[in-house]
């Protein structure tokens, strides 16, 4: 029993991760119907964000434990999210906003176009800024004292600090995305542009501005998983969105996509899936060797029994 | 276009010092060839001498002939140039050969000065060749633009269209065989720069125009001459075989890109996983191939290894797409993503430690044997009417086989009843479905057999390699196809070959450049979507299709096709436009 319960833990905290991500993909799918190939990069260019900030302000003094903690990760924090907001608007305003009425497949390739170019962006120029380090290889993430590498035991069952810091971002922003769709104007605006665009410009609302608030969200929240990944794995390289962004579309599909909530809902269910499928499959198919073959097995079944996800998002098909 | 400061009459009255202008200069960079561009010979081609121009300064020489002629031809007046004089685009052509020689002059001094250490090694010829280009620029903006060339509607006797036909394949083989010898960088960039320049001038002047008349009525010749420069190809590289694998290895892509193009081009669904099928293939002919690492002993004809690797290859689609295919587009990108994906990983687990012992993990399975047809070992070089051909060119040969029957099953499906289902719902899918398209069938249908296509041209992939490994197989390479198939243009045949090409051999040829290939590889994605969705060829259906409210490009494609309707059906009783 104690096994399950440290399994489904470590499966919720590595789902809340994929959640943080998955939310990005499914906002901007349900406004603009474009897979935004390039979110992965968002979430890489996030946690490199507050890598930055550690680099500039972090390092030469030692603020001491709660200061790290208090000042230091809200700033780390602050920076990656703003360099991903600006990332991801530079990129829909360069890449995606010119294709808006072209058929379907030209987006989804310059978007696969613009993922490529960030990754190579990073690993090329990131690390020939003077002293920092060569990104062309695993960056080690900064320590922060009180979580990097810290746990709390409860009963049996041991959670890992940086695994507790994601489920609580997670929770937090669950909150504040809930109070920004549905109590403030732009976020009404979202849902508005979602059902019709065409008549939502008719009731006055930025269509332009909307989708870009859209980016924005979805850049933040990856911003905040890329620091989660950071002190979750300790160390970020350039190719971590990828494989990332790929588990987080699956927990949009999963969920739903288009649906804010389908996307919490189906990221927690890929992380527990994928580490109980990690535990319990006996045999040489199980271990985590087979872990990201088992998911996306998940995300292929779901598309067969149930292609409009866990929680049932209306498949808008407007041809 | 630029604007000029100079209003209409006086651009009148300029025309006619700009042309005498544009030819002087034009001409003195045609002679400078013949004088020495560089003092020291190790920049560029050697182009140090007197009165012997180096093979890229005789492009050059090429080029501004070609520029003096547009020039200087009009002089001779309306009235004895008779209609020649509005079916070609003189001025527009002569306008496209000098910012070509510009910037071939511009790219030579750079790369002389770049090469030798400092602007000294430039000699006088080159800043002539500058000189002369800069005012043949210049002289040809004040020129008018020339009207629409009409040269595609003239009437031209059988035997000059196939002459040029030919003539013009030679010169596709040999400008392959020059480029693929040229080592240096710089040269390299010169002679694409030349050739570009050659090429977008014969555009301007409306020279592809005639020649896409003279092709379409001579497709045989067309479609023969061309397999033969192709067979021909590796007799020119005298038994090396170092361009023979670039060669060959252009051929494999082109043939998975080709099998790519029926899903993304024809159908409009985007795989991103398509290099697992290629993996398929490859990793089936390697288990049935009788290496000393094979896991299975069975070693069947290769003929049947073939069959089996595309059936597997095409299993594996039906399985993707069955589930994927029935829901919306976008869902299938992802899922040929993660599938790509659950490719590589199962391969690489499949060591005997992680799950059975099929394809020794990553180091997957190595020393596959040439192939052996009776009594014909691949492996072995060949010796025809005393030129010797390396072990390359034996797997060039049969890529090239494979390539035709690719080929011939694009076109003919393109044609069929199931292409135009395709291009329906392609275009809208709903409207297909209501005029009784099958859609999900035939879906399945592209998927599948572009799956079997990648399959077998994995199967010839893994004896050539010699060796199959999981790392091969990656997304990146997943993203090349793509890419093959966008730059070259969707659902062309010949563009396609082109973006194969390119993608192939400029990161062989630039190895230098080889760190930033991914970052520009990347912008070239996102600024060919916006400014030229449709490729490099385009078909022009889809062109359409990218350029929805262009009514101009409409009229155009309507009256193209009425040109060629005439053309093949000269009797307008029988024709029905």
């Amino acid at each position: 029993m104690e096994f399950f319960l440290q399994q489904l833990i470590n499966g919720l905290s590595l789902g809340a991760l994929y959640a943080l991500i998955a939310v990005g993909y499914t906002v901007v799918y349900g406004i603009v119907q474009l897979i935004n190939f390039a979110h992965g990069e968002i979430f890489m260019i996030g946690a490199f964000g507050a890598f930055t900030v550690w680099m500039v302000l972090g390092q030469p003094t030692d603020w001491g434990v709660s200061l790290s903690l208090l000042v230091l990760l809200p700033l780390m924090l602050l920076g990656g999210v703003l360099v991903s907001i600006g990332t991801a608007l530079l990129t829909e305003r360069v890449a995606y906003r010119p294709l808006r009425n072209a058929p379907r497949l030209a987006p989804l390739i310059s978007a696969i176009g613009v993922s490529v170019f960030l990754q190579e962006f990073i690993r090329l120029f990131y690390g020939q800024i003077p002293g920092f380090p060569d990104s062309k290889r695993a960056i080690p993430f900064p320590i922060i004292e009180g979580i990097s590498g810290e746990s709390i035991q409860i009963g049996g069952v041991l959670i890992q600090m940086p695994a507790l810091f994601t489920v609580v971002a997670l929770g937090v922003c669950t909150v504040f995305l809930w109070y920004f769709v549905n109590r403030t104007r732009t976020g009404r605006a979202m849902i508005a542009t979602s059902q019709d665009p065409d008549v939502s410009r008719l009731m006055g609302i930025n269509v332009d501005k909307t989708i870009m608030a859209a980016f924005a969200v979805g850049a933040g929240l990856a911003a905040v998983a890329g620091v989660a990944h950071g002190l979750r794995y300790s160390n970020i390289d350039f190719r971590m969105g990828f494989l990332a962004g790929l588990k987080a579309f699956t927990a949009a599909v999963l969920g739903g996509i288009g649906n804010i909530n389908g996307a919490v809902v189906g990221g927690l269910v890929l992380g527990v899936t994928e580490s109980m499928a990690t535990a319990y499959i006996p045999g040489q198919f199980g271990g985590s060797a087979w872990k990201d073959v088992w998911a996306f097995v998940l995300l292929i079944l779901v598309l067969v029994f149930r292609p409009q996800g866990l929680l049932g998002a209306k498949v808008v098909d407007r041809a | 276009m630029i604007k000029l400061p100079f209003s209409d009459p006086q651009l009148q009255r300029l025309q006619f010092p700009a042309r005498l202008a544009g030819t002087v200069g034009l001409a003195a960079a045609m002679l400078s060839v013949f004088m020495p561009w560089a003092y020291r010979s190790q920049a560029l081609d050697d182009m140090t001498f007197w009165g012997a121009p180096s093979p890229l300064q005789w492009h050059f020489f090429a080029l501004t002939l070609l520029g003096v002629g547009f020039l200087a031809v009009p002089f001779l007046g309306r009235a004895r140039l008779k209609r020649w004089a509005r079916i070609a685009a003189w001025n527009d052509a002569a306008r496209a050969v000098s910012i070509g020689a510009l910037v071939a002059t511009v790219f030579a001094i750079g790369g002389i000065a770049l090469a030798t250490g400092g602007l000294v090694n430039t000699e006088a010829g080159v800043w002539i060749a500058f000189v002369g280009s800069l005012v043949a620029t210049a002289a040809s903006l004040v020129l008018p633009s020339s009207p629409e060339p009409t040269l595609g509607r003239l009437r031209s006797p059988s035997w000059l269209q196939i002459l040029v036909i030919t003539l013009g394949l030679a010169a596709v083989l040999f400008a392959a065989m020059f480029m693929l010898d040229l080592d240096d960088p710089g040269a390299f960039f010169l002679y694409v720069v030349l050739v570009v320049a050659i090429v977008l001038a014969l555009k301007e002047f409306g020279a592809f125009g005639w020649l896409a008349t003279a092709a379409a009525l001579n497709k045989r010749v067309l479609v023969f001459g061309a397999f033969t420069a192709a067979f021909a190809f590796p007799f020119t590289q005298g038994g090396s075989d170092a361009n023979m694998s670039i060669a060959a290895q252009v051929l494999v892509f082109a043939a998975t890109a080709l099998g790519l193009n029926i899903v993304i081009g024809l159908v409009g669904l985007l795989d991103l996983g398509y290099i697992a099928f290629l993996g398929a293939g490859a990793f089936t002919a390697a288990v049935l191939s009788g290496s000393a690492f094979a896991t299975i002993g069975w070693t069947p004809p290769f003929i049947v290894t073939v069959l089996i690797a595309g059936t597997v290859s095409a299993l594996l689609g039906l399985l993707i797409g069955t589930p994927t295919l029935r829901v919306s587009g976008d869902y299938l990108a992802i899922v040929t993503l993660a599938f790509g994906e659950i490719f590589r990983l199962t391969m690489r687990n499949l060591d005997g430690n992680d799950g059975p012992d099929l394809t020794h993990g990553p180091n997957g399975i190595p020393g596959i044997p040439d192939l052996q047809f009776g009594n014909f070992n691949f492996g072995d070089p060949q010796f025809f009417f005393g030129i010797e051909t390396g072990r390359f060119a034996n797997y060039f040969w049969l890529m090239l086989v494979v390539l035709g029957l690719i080929i011939v099953v694009f076109t003919n499906l393109n044609r069929s009843r199931i292409g135009r289902g395709w291009v329906a719902i392609r275009e809208d899918e709903l409207a297909a479905e209501a005029m009784g398209v099958n859609t999900f069938s035939l879906k399945l249908l592209a998927f599948a057999g572009g799956a079997f296509l990648a399959g077998v041209a994995g199967s010839v992939k893994a004896h050539m390699d010699t060796s199959v490994v999981p790392e091969q197989y990656v997304f990146l390479e997943s993203a090349f196809l793509v890419a093959a198939v966008v730059l070259g243009g969707m659902g062309t045949v010949m563009g396609v070959l082109i973006g194969a090409t390119i993608l192939k051999v400029l990161p062989e040829k630039l190895r230098f450049f080889s760190d930033y290939r991914l970052l520009l590889f990347g912008l070239l994605m996102v600024f060919m979507m916006r400014f030229r969705p449709e490729g490099i060829i385009a078909d022009e259906r889809r062109q359409l299709e990218f350029h929805e409210d262009d009514d101009e490009l409409a009229e155009e494609v309507e009256e193209e096709l009425i040109i060629h309707q005439a053309h093949y059906n000269p009797d307008p009783k029988k024709g029905d436009a």
